[in-house]
């Protein structure tokens, strides 16, 4: 297809178009990028680049690449990010942690103009100020770069296209694109990250670890002349990029990531695996709530002092529903062996009463687990029981009664076309049936009563679901579970994007439930719902079972602890 | 496409506060242009045509000539409602009224079957093809748009095949046959009652059915529908086969008021079809399918044909009116919605669904 595109425009085209853009003079090194030297940005020259040393260069010395201060976000009714300082020195991997809700993404998507800060922040890159109440213009855009945790890829397209797409198609005289010399162009740079990749087959079939170069890499074009003009080097910032990696990916991945660093790039890297803070980062910044803990080089540091620095003393504190475990009552649901992208062989066996919690990393098996069990996983294999019901394939268990609320609400829960009647009634609507006909009355009844049960702030049964917060769609989504009166509840992320008020209100809802005899499976990657509410808790790594706590022993720490598979290995 | 784009949503975002009042609190609400829109520009073309043409156009006969002209229009629409609730396109239902009306102008005139049996048969014809599209749409997962244009084009080269392309034209046609849509009764023909008795029936059960609420439900989120225990799949096979069900008897109709079985009569009404349905999905129940709107639809579109024949229009000024018609009552529509819809720039506005592949699941890793 591209020699057709590409056509006889571009035999004419050689004499006079520039050579590829991503062929600087040093291609011919055999390392991968090409390394410059970090310290002295403005006095730089491009032609005695010398490779810098492995240690970090000590922040005083150089210019912040980027320093903000005073970086505050409200939305109505929270407050996400509350006077934020930062600074992150050229040539330095800069970790951001802190446990979900801590402000970490909305710290991200404010740099990335997705959100404006509140005035007064302030913010400079390389020492101009830059406006983050402002869109990200042009400006900013090229000094700061940013590979989202879900990678901003066009799946459908191959490699050539994404990195084009990204700055620009060479194009000939005719503006026809010279496909030949695109896919070489991507084929060299892409070597230098040491990724030997079918160009042209869409990003679909290639492995995480590629996608993850690929975005890398993409995200960096046009930073490879760095250091052969006035271009001082830029901030990369890396949100959670080895979230879905296996491990021996992460080690390959952190090799990349400190290459680029060396090459005098400040990165950004925030991350919910404390061991890989201490692997990769010099400083760690740490925040809680929206603010910042504090900053602070890694060195002297443990993965227990970092956790605690992320947790907190003032979390524990709390709601805790106090479900006391009964192991005398009897089992409700049994499931063995499942299996799917992640699970590796999960066994499950829940008691009546009980809020089962499972934890774990992101890609570790915690986030499909509760739709295998709901039998709404594609692909997933294993067996399940509810008792007295026998045994079947797991893929066959939604006609149990085990009803599920999801964890993306809007997009697998929530029908925003629908009232907050229609929205409450959908799973139940033939309990109203009279002779095929749907009655009214009955469906409006349960609805009041169950936003009345469950306190639903709305303007009326009859209210757009789209007009409530998120809080209370929330609690419809869960109403709507409960109303089908299920043996087996299971909760995804029950509180995400509720605000705190709301968020106890459905852990007392859910402790209330229980105490009733429903049987429930929370999984979150929110420890807090976990803390609040369960009785015992799975922690997940590499799609098994790495640990069980119950009790007493459900505290964050240990659950943290849990997650990180170095505590595994030992 | 499936691209995958930076979330949207922020999770610290709490969303609108719960302000918006309830819909049909109010009648005036239901009065609104943002309503009835449909009804107002309906209203509009009937002032204008009687003040431009004031000898002929408000008469009784118009009203006649308005309905007469668009039942069959009107029935081929409402085959539609119901697969396209579910977000399912059904673009072969135009060759399938065709392929019925010839066959049953073939059984009646090679083999002197009753006119039932014969209507009958072009309907059993039809939900063959429905089972076909349910079983390349639903079975196989191709997407309805590509899959029943697919269909379509296997029905009509059928069509062509069995016939050699020529139309059925037999006296026997313009017997009884003929009756079941040229006879007139109050003033207007059969047809017309049809529509009414189709729209009352597809009214009910859209709207006062677990199964039509379901339907909605599986057009407008069918990974919540799924995992509300909803069987998305088998709902929009069924839904298949009713448009080819209503579609068939349509297609008898259109035989029938033509004397002919035509093998290209159905092609002529797949644009008018989804062009009424689509102005009808704003009408009454803001951005679903329904029964109503889309009989305001078919009439405001029908009415102003007819007014423009009455004035001696020249003949591009239909097409053009209808083209200007659409878009203006599209138009007052996305304007009238565009603030409660949060963050959902990116879709097409005058869908009243996400149209994509259906139950695209969970993101892709």
């Amino acid at each position: 297809m591209d020699s057709a595109a590409a056509g006889p425009a571009s035999e004419t085209s050689p004499p006079e178009t520039s050579p590829p853009q991503t062929s600087p003079p040093q291609t011919s090194h055999p390392e991968p990028p090409p390394p410059e030297t970090p310290r002295h940005p403005e006095t730089q020259r491009p032609a005695e680049t010398q490779r810098s040393t492995s240690a970090p260069p000590e922040p005083s010395e150089a210019p912040p690449l980027l320093k903000i201060t005073g970086v505050s976000k409200t939305f109505p009714g929270t407050v996400a990010l509350d006077h934020v300082d930062l600074e992150v020195a050229p040539g330095e991997i800069h970790a951001l942690v802190g446990q979900n809700g801590s402000g970490k993404s909305t710290l991200i998507k404010v740099l990335a103009g997705y959100h404006h800060a509140d005035p007064g922040a302030r913010a400079w890159l390389n020492g101009e100020p830059v406006d983050l109440a402002a869109p990200a213009n042009l400006s900013r855009h090229h000094r700061l770069r940013f590979v989202h945790q879900d990678l901003g890829l066009f799946l459908e397209l191959g490699a050539v296209d994404n990195l084009a797409l990204r700055s620009e198609f060479m194009v000939g005289p005719l503006r026809q694109i010279r496909w030949k010399a695109q896919a070489e162009a991507t084929r060299e740079l892409l070597a230098r990250f040491g990724l030997d990749l079918d160009l042209h087959r869409p990003l679909a079939e290639a492995t995480p670890v590629q996608r993850t170069v690929v975005a890398i890499a993409a995200a960096l074009v046009g930073w490879q002349h760095q250091g052969q003009g006035q271009d001082a080097p830029g901030l990369l910032v890396l949100d959670e990029p080895t979230a879905v990696l296996p491990p021996h990916d992460v080690a390959r991945l952190q090799e990349l990531i400190k290459n680029i660093r060396d090459q005098g790039t400040g990165i950004l890297y925030v991350s919910h695996r404390l061991d890989e803070v201490f692997a990769l980062a010099d400083r760690v910044t740490v925040l809680r709530g929206g603010r910042v803990v504090t900053t602070r080089a890694v060195e002297g540091l443990d993965v227990q002092a970092l956790a605690e620095l992320m947790v907190g003393a003032d979390v524990d504190a709390g709601y805790r529903a106090v479900l006391k475990p009964d192991n005398e009552r009897p089992v409700v649901l049994r499931a063995r062996d499942l299996r799917g992208h992640f699970l590796q062989g999960v066994d499950i066996e829940l008691r009546e009463g009980e809020v089962l919690g499972v934890a774990g990393l992101p890609g570790s098996g915690r986030d499909e687990l509760p739709y295998a069990l709901a039998g709404s996983l594609a692909g997933a294999v294993g067996q399940i029981e509810l008792v007295g019901q026998g045994w079947l394939p797991v893929r066959k268990s939604a006609s149990f009664d085990i009803a599920i609320v999801p964890a993306d609400r809007a997009r697998e829960a929530v029908i925003s076309e629908f009232s907050v009647a229609e929205n409450l009634t959908i799973s139940v609507l033939d309990r109203f049936r009279r002779f095929g006909w749907l009655r009214r009355r009955p469906e409006r009844q349960l609805t009041a009563q169950w936003m009345d049960a469950i306190s639903v702030k709305a303007a009326g049964s009859d209210a757009l679901i789209t007009t409530l917060s998120g809080g209370n769609q929330q609690k419809v989504m869960m109403a709507r579970c409960l109303a089908r009166d299920p043996r087996v509840l299971v909760l995804c992320e029950p509180t995400a994007g509720v605000d705190v008020g709301t968020r106890q209100a459905i852990y007392e809802f859910i402790a209330d439930r229980a105490r009733a005899g429903l049987s429930l499976v929370v999984s979150s990657s929110d420890t807090g719902d976990l803390l609040a509410i369960c009785t015992r808790v799975l922690v997940m790594c590499n799609g098994r079972v790495v640990r069980e706590l119950a009790g007493r022993k459900i505290t964050e720490q240990a659950l943290l602890h849990a997650m990180e598979e170095t505590e595994q290995q030992v | 496409m499936t691209t995958q784009l930076p979330a949207e949503r922020d999770v610290a975002d709490p969303g609108p506060a719960p302000s918006v009042p309830a819909r049909r609190v109010d009648w005036r609400s239901g009065l609104s242009v943002r309503n009835i829109g449909a009804v107002y520009v309906l209203v509009v073309i009937c002032v204008v045509f009687s003040i431009w043409a004031p000898q002929t156009f408000p008469r009784v006969a118009t009203i006649k000539q308005v309905l007469d002209n668009n039942a069959i229009t009107g029935l081929a629409a409402l085959a539609l409602i119901v697969p396209l609730s579910t977000r399912t396109f059904d673009l072969s239902f135009a060759y399938v009224m065709s392929l019925s009306g010839v066959t049953a102008a073939h059984l009646i005139v090679a083999d002197n079957t009753n006119i039932w049996l014969a209507m009958l048969a072009g309907i059993g014809i039809a939900l063959v093809i429905g089972v076909i599209n349910g079983f390349v749409v639903v079975v196989m997962r191709i997407d309805s748009f590509i899959g029943t244009l697919a269909t379509g084009s296997l029905v009509q080269a059928f069509i062509s095949f069995v016939t050699g392309d020529n139309t059925i034209n037999n006296v026997k046609l313009a017997g009884s046959f003929s009756t079941l849509s040229q006879g007139v009764f109050g003033g207007v023909i059969y047809p017309v009652y049809y529509v009414l008795a189709l729209a009352i029936v597809l009214w009910l059960f859209m709207e006062y059915t677990a199964t039509g609420r379901r339907l909605y439900a599986t057009g407008f989120n069918p990974d919540a529908a799924r995992l509300a225990n909803i069987k998305v799949r088998k709902l929009r096979f069924c839904s298949l086969l009713t448009s080819a069900a209503i579609s068939g008897f349509a297609g008898v109709m259109l035989a029938s008021s033509l004397s002919s079985g035509d093998p290209t009569a159905g092609t002529s009404y797949l644009l008018p079809a989804f062009a009424t349905l689509f102005v009808g999905a704003t009408v009454f129940k803001q951005g679903r399918f329904n029964a109503w709107g889309t009989i305001v639809a078919v009439l405001m579109l029908g009415t102003g044909t007819v007014g423009l024949g009455l004035v001696a229009a020249p003949l591009w000024a239909a097409d053009m009116f209808t083209g200007v018609v659409l878009i203006a009552a599209l138009s007052a529509n996305v304007f009238q919605r565009s603030s409660p819809l949060r963050g959902q720039a990116g879709r097409a506005r005058w869908l009243p669904f996400r149209y994509g592949s259906p139950g695209s699941g969970r993101a892709p890793r």
